[in-house]
């Protein structure tokens, strides 16, 4: 075993010289428990300790939901395919999807499914087990509020989803629950910071060392820079909580932990994004390798998703390949042809954090959740959540919650994240009225509504003292030059990138074109930045969501694209 | 005996004029709005239709001038030729006008474009619907002189309210559509101004559209798509939708990808079914012809994969590496946009030339002239007249 931590560990990459100097003069923050990881564990977990009291700090090296969390199908599910092998994982996951509608009202949205099922002697017999299968989920229903199974004929799938081709004998429908998993994060770190806790995006953990022994304070010293700024950051905690998904034995190895003891299998996703919503329901398909993949509406758009692949690359940098596309499009256009002349306007890709297996499928990975104790490793009070899915990241909270609370702490206040709703989840207000109120248009305000419950009215409230922000920034989503500045201000956005992940500005058809400058300048005149830093976060934002679309372009849209990046030469000033 | 033109953008005009100066009769098939029309950009479109600028070395006196633009985001640039200023910004206070309409807040903009840029208050709606009013029908309503002259009125007021003395005055893109207004104005404000260059489909493309009806009045425009182009006995034979025409030159200025004369048609499409029934490459010229295509100087490969190339190696968005395939691919003709005897590329279709206004006026401007020369090379065209500068548009046969 590793006697850890008593010494500076080593850094992935070498430290600059600078930092050895600040070294001793650095003041430390003190705090019960500090959390390295701002996706749905991390601000899950943080939100937790600190409605129990705890003073808690979050380092995210990017942003909040920059991981897997933020590049999910968007979904909270009930686990239906555990249904045979452990119906008790069903149970709770449907329960906590029921909690997590009470907490969130705002943000979940009905996604029932269609699964048609192809006729011939294989299919009907597939459609007696499937009905059977469903009827058992039924039950379940109740805990997540949703409709039991149908089963329909063809005719009934023909005016259902007059999209549907090929010899059909029938489908199922079940019920799912969509949400936008980086306004989940973003409520999470919000209600945290609210009950006393600190939150630190774009700050990477440089690393993680013992305290002296005898000093004030906590037993270990986290510390941590600032990426944009530069500026180092240090805290001392009691207890340390290793959120970081797919990067986690990249941060352990920041703690002098061995890596291998919270290895994951990183597994690759990626979704295409589709300009419109093109069905009524979601559709399952299967790829050409028998997996199952799906086409969902999500929001203004239509999702197709997801491959699940080992991954070996950079984890700050995953993007979907052209040849993913390809297989996503084939798999789906057999049972709806029209995806293939849709119109792609970007990809998303993240790559999940699977408990680790040797010599098992992808697919065939547990989607289970494990803490990890330190304590073995020499190292008491730091633990690593891995694995784990979105839906499942409030019960994987209370459980680590339960556990540092109760264990280090002593404090047996029980976990509200269940009942206490979340930041502008008290309640929903009426979107169309506030529309009417404002002299907005619906579309605007049920957007807005959308994104922050209840909190859309101190959006609203900020326009009323000065009406010109209720200005368009974002035409595609619609997002108000109001909200920009609300989540500039309120919600730990730093750069053009993160409103997008809080807004989706500049995610709708036009990628930003019509957007990102502006906002960027809106940013920066926020933040009391140079306009140039505004442009170039425009424009490296612009960019990437090119980079994202371009695996995904069609014939029309390589004309469009063309006159794209002519228009950015001009107005952003790229020389060509 | 003549020169057919395809496409009637920047590039394609330059070369109707041009030709059409030096005594050839010329035909120009116009598809549709393309780059020029969508453009963004400030040029001016008196420029190309004005006595002095007729010449295409005037025209690139007036682009190449050292000015300096801003954009309606505030950005601060020079013009880099593909689109004068209306606005040199390059020197002295500016105020920026304050005006209620979307996308346009003055503060920001001079914010984000310097220190020497003010806000100022001035009236410059009349009517409630200006709010909202596109870009380029906000524009157009300057084309009434009485309204421009109540426009300066309310400019000089509140410039007065202000109690500024500014250098020059920036406006949303607002300044008129049948002429650009901005000399105009300036004369009646007594301050230059000038107006911040904005989204496509805005003023300057519209403007430019007008300014080419003009240009070319004593042109042939036939509005069609040019389908194809073979030789013909001792000329070219042009098929357009369900005619034809013959001509001693032609010249294709059908535009890139934006333009529409270059396809990019990946395999895609063909997913779902079996594989596509033939290998092609990802790129076409819709002008079907001996028209080979390439990019950085080499002819198009075919792609080793039935499902063609994979785009992320062939575009790579802005540019930056210099090396984006997708941004340089096109005709591969000389330096003088000469495919083939009396065969012309010229514009956003040839391969690895700038995408810039004046490297397409300038190519566009010299095939013209060339080609003009052709006809009168042409045998047995006794009625071609030598190429003599600053002589009338041939007119209309």
């Amino acid at each position: 075993m590793v006697p850890v931590l008593e010494e500076p560990a080593p850094s992935l990459r070498p430290a600059p010289a600078v930092m050895s100097v600040a070294e001793g003069s650095l003041p430390a923050d003190e705090y019960d428990v500090a959390v390295v990881g701002g996706g749905v564990n991390g601000t899950g977990v943080a939100r937790d300790l600190a409605l129990r009291g705890l003073r808690v700090v979050l380092f995210e090296r990017h942003d909040l939901a920059f991981g897997a969390s933020g590049n999910s199908s968007g979904m909270i599910h009930g686990g239906v395919r555990y249904l045979s092998r452990s119906p008790h994982v069903t149970e709770s996951s449907c329960r906590d999807s029921g909690y997590i509608q009470h907490i969130a009202p705002h943000l979940l949205f009905r996604m029932p499914f269609l699964m048609p099922i192809k006729s011939g002697l294989k299919g009907r017999i597939a459609i007696e087990l499937i009905d059977a299968y469903f009827r058992a989920y039924d039950d379940y229903q109740p805990l997540k509020h949703g409709q039991p199974h149908c089963r329909l004929d063809a005719s009934d799938l023909a005016r259902l989803e007059p999209g549907l081709t090929g010899s059909l004998v029938g489908g199922i429908t079940f019920d799912e629950w969509g949400i936008d998993g980086a306004r989940l994060c973003t409520l999470n770190a919000l209600d945290a910071i609210e009950h006393g806790a600190r939150v630190h995006t774009h700050t990477t953990i440089e690393k993680v060392t013992k305290a002296p022994e005898g000093s004030e304070g906590g037993r270990y010293v986290v510390d941590g820079r600032d990426l944009i700024t530069q500026q180092r950051v240090r805290a001392r905690a009691h207890v340390v909580v290793n959120a970081t998904g797919a990067w986690s034995p990249i941060t352990a190895g920041l703690g002098g932990l061995p890596q291998a003891r919270v290895r994951v299998r990183p597994g690759k996703g990626i979704h295409v994004v589709l300009d419109r919503r093109l069905t009524n329901y979601g559709i399952l398909s299967e790829a050409i390798d028998g997996r199952q993949i799906f086409l969902e509406p999500w929001q203004n758009v239509s999702i197709l998703g997801t491959t699940d692949d080992d991954y070996y690359g950079d984890l700050d940098d995953v993007r979907a390949t052209s040849e993913e596309v390809r297989y996503l499009v084939q798999g789906v256009a057999r049972v709806f042809p029209s995806v293939r002349t849709a119109r792609a306007i970007g990809t998303y890709a993240g790559v999940r954090p699977t408990l680790y297996a040797y010599g098992r499928n992808e697919d065939a990975l547990s989607r289970e959740h494990e803490v990890v104790d330190h304590a073995g490793d020499g190292a008491p009070g730091v633990y690593s959540m891995i694995g784990g899915k979105l839906a499942s990241y409030r019960i994987f909270s209370q459980e680590l919650s339960d556990l540092v609370a109760t264990r280090e702490f002593d404090v047996s206040t029980p976990c509200a994240t269940h009942t206490r709703p979340l930041p502008g989840g008290e309640h929903v207000p009426d979107a169309l009225s506030l529309a009417e109120e404002h002299e907005m248009t619906p579309v605007a305000s049920r957007r807005l509504v959308y994104r922050h419950g209840a909190r859309a009215l101190r959006v609203l409230e900020r326009a009323e003292r000065r009406p010109a922000e209720l200005d368009v920034v974002c035409p595609c989503e619609p997002v108000t030059e109001a909200e920009v500045r609300h989540v500039v201000q309120h919600e730990l956005a730093r750069t053009v990138d993160d409103v997008a992940r809080r807004t989706r500005l500049g995610y709708g058809a036009c990628g930003g074109m019509r957007c990102a400058a502006r906002c960027g300048q809106i940013v920066a005149q926020e933040r009391g930045l140079p306009p140039a830093e505004g442009f170039a976060m425009a424009r490296a934002f612009v960019e990437r969501q090119a980079s994202t679309r371009i695996v995904a372009m069609g014939p029309e849209q390589a004309r469009q694209e063309a006159l794209t990046m002519a228009h950015l030469r001009a107005s952003l000033g790229v020389e060509s | 005996m003549s020169v057919v033109v395809v496409g009637a953008g920047i590039a394609g005009t330059a070369a109707a004029l041009a030709a059409s100066r030096a005594g050839a009769r010329v035909t120009v098939v116009d598809g549709g709005a393309g780059a020029s029309v969508l453009w963004t950009g400030g040029i001016d479109g008196e420029a190309l239709v004005s006595d002095e600028a007729q010449s295409v070395a005037a025209v690139l006196d007036v682009l190449l001038g050292d000015c300096t633009l801003v954009t309606s985001t505030g950005l601060r640039r020079p013009a880099r030729g593909r689109d004068a200023a209306l606005l040199d910004a390059a020197m002295g206070p500016v105020g920026v006008v304050r005006c209620d309409r979307p996308g346009w807040d003055a503060d920001l903009v001079a914010r984000a474009a310097g220190d020497a840029f003010v806000a100022i208050d001035c009236t410059v709606l009349r009517h409630t619907d200006e709010r909202v009013l596109p870009d380029a029908d906000f524009a157009a309503r300057h084309d009434d002189e009485a309204r421009l002259v109540w426009l300066a009125e309310r400019l000089r007021e509140g410039l007065a309210r202000a109690g500024l003395r500014v250098h020059a005055l920036l406006l949303p893109p607002s300044l008129g559509i049948e002429r650009a207004r901005a000399d105009a104005l300036s004369k009646l404000v007594g301050v230059p101004c000038g107006e911040a260059t904005a989204m496509p489909g805005g003023p300057p493309g519209l403007r430019f559209e007008r300014a080419r009806q003009r240009a070319l009045s004593g042109v042939t425009v036939l509005r069609a798509r040019a389908t194809g182009v073979e030789r013909a006995v001792g000329r070219w034979r042009l098929h357009v939708e369900d005619q034809d025409l013959d001509a001693d030159a032609v010249v294709v200025a059908a535009g890139g990808l934006v333009g529409g004369g270059l396809e990019y048609q990946p395999s895609e499409a063909m997913l779902a079914a079996a594989l596509p029934p033939t290998a092609r490459h990802a790129f076409r010229c819709t002008v079907d012809g001996p028209l080979p295509l390439g990019a950085h100087g080499r002819p198009l490969a075919l792609p080793g994969s039935l499902f063609g190339v994979a785009p992320e190696s062939l575009a790579w968005p802005l540019g930056r590496d210099g090396n984006a395939t997708m941004d340089r691919v096109g005709i591969l003709c000389d330096e003088h946009g000469r495919v083939a005897p009396g065969l012309y590329a010229v514009g956003e279709i040839v391969a690895d030339a700038p995408r810039t206004w004046l490297a397409a006026l300038d190519s566009g401007a010299r095939a013209g002239a060339d080609a003009a020369r052709d006809v009168v090379r042409a045998p047995g065209v006794p009625g071609a007249r030598p190429a003599s500068a600053g002589e009338a548009p041939a007119s209309r046969p």
